[in-house]
């Protein structure tokens, strides 16, 4: 997918230790999700968690800032869900509503038993390759950071 | 949304990006500078929706607009791009820390086991 998006995808390889239906289990039981997910200080809120593919993915990371509490939502599907090897989400930004306020992206967690532990391979994609108007996106992109780079 | 902020500004960048008209002007500012009405010839929409979608582009910082009094042309500011560009550095930063909180959060719950048994 690397090379049919604009941006770059993150990839991070993790092992951790813990077995794989654990491992599986932060990734889709609230509970634990909300332990982790957000940066620390924050307050997860899940609205929904829906794990099936097709299925809404809809929650709130809440922090406490000078200004008052403030609230980032973020809304997704399940794309995949093969448990306990292989998940794949949508996620954009939204409001509490469930409207979509951003562009979507798409994250892939991949996990596989090494002995006792588990290996964890995230991806997560700038702008999905089959997403509407992800090629008029790329077109322009690719447009533009070549220009980006040429005047820096 | 905080503007000030990386964040903020990236997520303000990808709303605006977000939009098949948007994107569309961006390619044609690709090709060199142009004023609204050279904008909204292409589209079947009035220039008073063109001038909305210029406005987000501005604010997102995609485009800048020229100075000249009766004709201002729009061309294609390098900073949002930037952020874009950047946008798998700074996710990586984010998914880094979640990992980390992770493992720790494992850790609790194995010790918590440890001491139930």
């Amino acid at each position: 997918m690397t090379n049919d998006t604009a941006t770059k995808d993150v990839e991070i390889e993790r092992t951790i230790d813990a077995p794989i239906e654990l491992v599986w289990r932060m990734w889709t039981d609230p509970d634990h999700f909300k332990e982790w997910y957000g940066p620390d200080g924050a307050t997860v809120h899940i609205e929904r968690m829906d794990v099936r593919v097709g299925g809404t993915r809809h929650f709130a990371m809440e922090m406490a800032t000078p200004g008052g509490i403030r609230e980032m939502w973020f809304i997704g599907e399940y794309l995949e869900v093969e448990e306990p090897n292989r998940l794949v989400y949508s996620e954009a930004m939204s409001d509490g509503s469930g409207s979509i306020l951003s562009a979507t992206t798409e994250v892939t967690v991949e996990l596989k038993s090494v002995g006792e532990s588990t290996r964890i391979v995230m991806t997560h994609a700038g702008v999905p390759a089959d997403s509407p108007g992800a090629q008029g996106w790329n077109v322009a992109l690719d447009k533009l950071a070549t220009r980006a780079e040429t005047q820096s | 949304v905080n503007p000030t902020t990386t964040e903020g500004r990236l997520s303000d960048t990808f709303a605006a990006l977000a939009n098949p008209t948007r994107r569309a002007i961006l390619a044609r500012l690709s090709k060199g500078e142009a004023n609204i009405g050279e904008l909204a010839e292409p589209f079947n929409v009035s220039l008073p929706a063109i001038s909305k979608h210029i406005k987000v582009l501005e604010q997102a910082r995609l485009i800048e607009r020229g100075q000249r009094a009766q004709y201002r042309p729009c061309t294609l500011d390098p900073a949002g791009l930037e952020d874009v560009a950047n946008w798998a550095d700074q996710y990586r930063h984010v998914w880094e820390g979640r990992f980390d909180r992770m493992d720790d959060y494992l850790s609790t719950l194995e010790s918590k086991k440890r001491q139930e048994q």
